[in-house]
């Protein structure tokens, strides 16, 4: 369900090389000038389309996976499920609480699945660092510091705009970290401090274009996020996500994005960088159609998608008023 | 230099008067070692004189080097200040912000200099960064990010008392502090988060602070003092409007062995080539000040802030929420 999301035509790729799989798309709507969208995408990718969602649901999926705007998740999410359909829900799961703990509630009261788009804890780096964390090669964890820096979303007009995406860096970039911190420990984050600002892309910034976050957990575990959007236009390559896990037996460095093969362009003197690896998405996608095979839910599920909502949720509140924010579950 | 000897007293004989008598000793000063223990070991290792007492020591020399632990500078500097010498003194400056502003405002009633050691801003990557910001190349600075990775100093007891040493963010993190307000301005919101855990014979702490600056800049620094294995590291990410540019020890590499046999880098100090050593550059540029040469990089104000800030960090801790330091005033 919709093309928002530029990882649309990724999963619609890895999808398409499926045999066992159908597909049909959908991404009803006018659409801003100069994107790619609707049935000219579908053409472009060579997957089936239906112009309405209606239409889409009454093809009875199995499965559905939503990739439209952030704030958009919830109406999508809550149709999908009534359709009985499980759901892959792009991250993050969406803007507001209220949303969050409503798709939850559809999801549960249809009996389907809903599983949250966090590709970067398939990476086999991740699933080391896990190993290593379960088997106490760490140790006792201490502190954790996190980059998921890229470039400012240019590609859709949707990301700048508050209205849609739920805010600037903080709600882009922040869930990722969150949800390797949920996969590793599955602790409870106690306190959110975020400062920001908006001095890069200051042109088409209409939110936080930059961001430093710091989080407690309930396991005495302190992290800080950078989750700016500090890579220029003019960068190689988008960006990346790093990760650096300390315990009382060491540390761990993990640069999820990081090989890559580099040169340099001859006539301008420019960089030319070749990153390299397996696509985490593959890995996400499997999963969850593993889940729908199965009918065992596959984690990172809605709760996970929840949680890490509210971090971004207490971050923005803690960036607006300058104070650190209590985290409340209930 | 000079061509009659500086006369200089140096006050402790602990781990980082190794990195401060033999650079005296190689600018042809004439060293007087004064400590309550060690002294006599250090001397043999490196030269200078032993002298018994702090009245002998202060009779003999016309500047004093304090390099003791943390809670014992405001003291020893007020001491040597008052007795009419300039002063080079390890950082922090002192341990409180009233020791901190006494000092300065000693320093300037007697006419004496006050250099503390901030050496960091005498490493040449550091060095490189804050030409880069005052060359304009990086633009209006939005985001910083530093880190400092070591292994906890357990050779003495003092560094694990928070109320004797600050902790790391006293001891270590200020470093890091004092480049981020260098490269980026004054700071006016200081948070910080902390964690301690292990052993008392294999502690290991780390904190998180973040800084915004009176221009908009935010900084985050992030200490990790690790089990006795970790080697030293740093690095450090800043973004302007402009361009960016980063650094990281662990990457820049000029010497890698792999040989059956090696001298293994220790946790407790950064690797230097010894062509530059930062530590001598420093001591050079101090004693060359007390000389009569240009003022130094780093003035005695600057150590009285870098001591504020990491205050403002430590409160935080305490209270649980953000500093404001333009409430609080200078």
């Amino acid at each position: 369900m919709s093309f928002a999301h530029t990882h649309a035509g990724g999963y619609v790729e890895l999808l398409l090389a499926d045999p066992t799989v159908t597909l049909l798309a959908s991404d009803p709507g006018t659409h801003p000038e100069g994107e790619l969208r609707g049935r000219a995408f579908a053409d472009a990718l060579g997957v089936g389309y239906v112009d309405s969602y209606e239409e889409l649901l009454a093809w009875k999926p199995d499965a559905v996976i939503v990739t439209s705007e952030n704030a958009h998740h919830r109406e999508h999410v809550e149709l999908a499920a009534a359709a009985g359909a499980h759901v892959l829900c792009e991250k993050p799961l969406a803007t507001t609480l209220e949303d969050g703990k409503a798709m939850l509630a559809a999801t549960e009261a249809a009996g389907v699945m809903l599983m949250v788009a966090f590709p970067v804890r398939f990476a086999s780096t991740f699933l080391k660092l896990k190993a290593d964390y379960d088997n106490g090669l760490l140790g006792q964890v201490i502190t954790v510091r996190g980059s998921n820096n890229g470039k400012l979303p240019v590609a859709r007009s949707w990301f700048t705009d508050p209205a849609l995406s739920g805010g600037g860096a903080l709600v882009d970039h922040v869930v990722h970290i969150a949800d390797l911190l949920e996969g590793l420990m599955g602790a409870a984050p106690v306190s959110v401090t975020a400062i920001t600002n908006q001095k890069l892309h200051a042109d088409r910034a209409q939110a936080e274009t930059a961001g430093l976050v710091t989080i407690t957990y309930d396991n005495g575990v302190i992290a800080a996020i950078d989750c700016s959007w500090s890579r220029p236009e003019s960068a190689p390559t988008w960006g990346g996500v790093k990760m650096t896990v300390a315990g009382t037996n060491g540390t761990v460095d993990l640069d999820f994005f990081g090989p890559r093969a580099r040169g340099l362009d001859t006539a301008s003197g420019r960089p030319i960088e070749l990153p390299y690896g397996p696509n985490f998405d593959a890995s996400l996608v499997g999963t969850f159609l593993d889940g729908v095979r199965s009918g065992i839910p596959p984690q990172p599920d809605g709760a996970v998608g929840l949680r890490t909502l509210r971090i971004v949720l207490a971050a923005q509140e803690s960036a607006s008023t300058g104070g650190t924010v209590t985290i409340v579950e209930d | 230099m000079t061509t009659s000897p500086l006369k200089i007293g140096l006050i402790g004989a602990g781990g980082i008067s190794n990195s401060h008598l033999p650079h005296l000793l190689a600018l042809g000063a004439e060293v007087y070692v004064y400590s309550e223990e060690g002294a006599p070991d250090l001397v043999a290792r490196y030269g200078g004189t032993v002298v018994d007492t702090l009245e002998e020591l202060l009779d003999l020399v016309d500047y004093v080097d304090v390099a003791t632990p943390t809670f014992t500078h405001f003291g020893l500097v007020k001491r040597a200040l008052e007795a009419g010498k300039d002063v080079i003194s390890e950082k922090p400056l002192a341990r409180t912000d009233a020791e901190a502003s006494e000092l300065v405002a000693l320093a300037a009633s007697t006419g004496r200099s006050l250099y503390p050691a901030h050496v960091v801003r005498f490493f040449p990557e550091y060095v490189r960064l804050y030409e880069a910001v005052k060359s304009g190349v990086l633009g209006d600075l939005a985001v910083l990010r530093f880190s400092r990775s070591g292994a906890f100093p357990t050779r003495t007891p003092w560094f694990a008392d928070r109320a004797l040493s600050g902790g790391i963010i006293m001891d270590q993190m200020i470093h890091d502090i004092d480049i981020a307000r260098w490269v980026a301005g004054e700071v006016t919101r200081v948070s910080a988060i902390s964690t301690r855990a292990g052993t008392p014979e294999a502690p290991v702490e780390a904190a998180h602070v973040l800084l915004t600056h009176a221009s908009g800049a935010i900084s985050h620094i992030a200490g990790l003092w690790g089990p006795a294995h970790v080697v030293f590291t740093t690095e450090y990410s800043v973004t302007g409007t402009l361009g960016s540019l980063e650094h990281s020890s662990a990457a820049e590499k000029n010497y890698v062995a792999n040989l059956a046999a090696t001298t293994a880098q220790g946790g407790l100090l950064p690797d230097v080539d010894p062509a530059e050593n930062p530590y001598f550059v420093e001591i050079r540029e101090f004693t060359a000040a007390f000389a009569g040469g240009p003022a130094p990089r780093v003035t005695d104000r600057d150590g009285a802030e870098a001591v504020r800030l990491a205050n403002a960090a430590l409160t935080s801790l305490e209270t649980g929420q953000p500093v404001d330091l333009t409430e609080t005033g200078k």
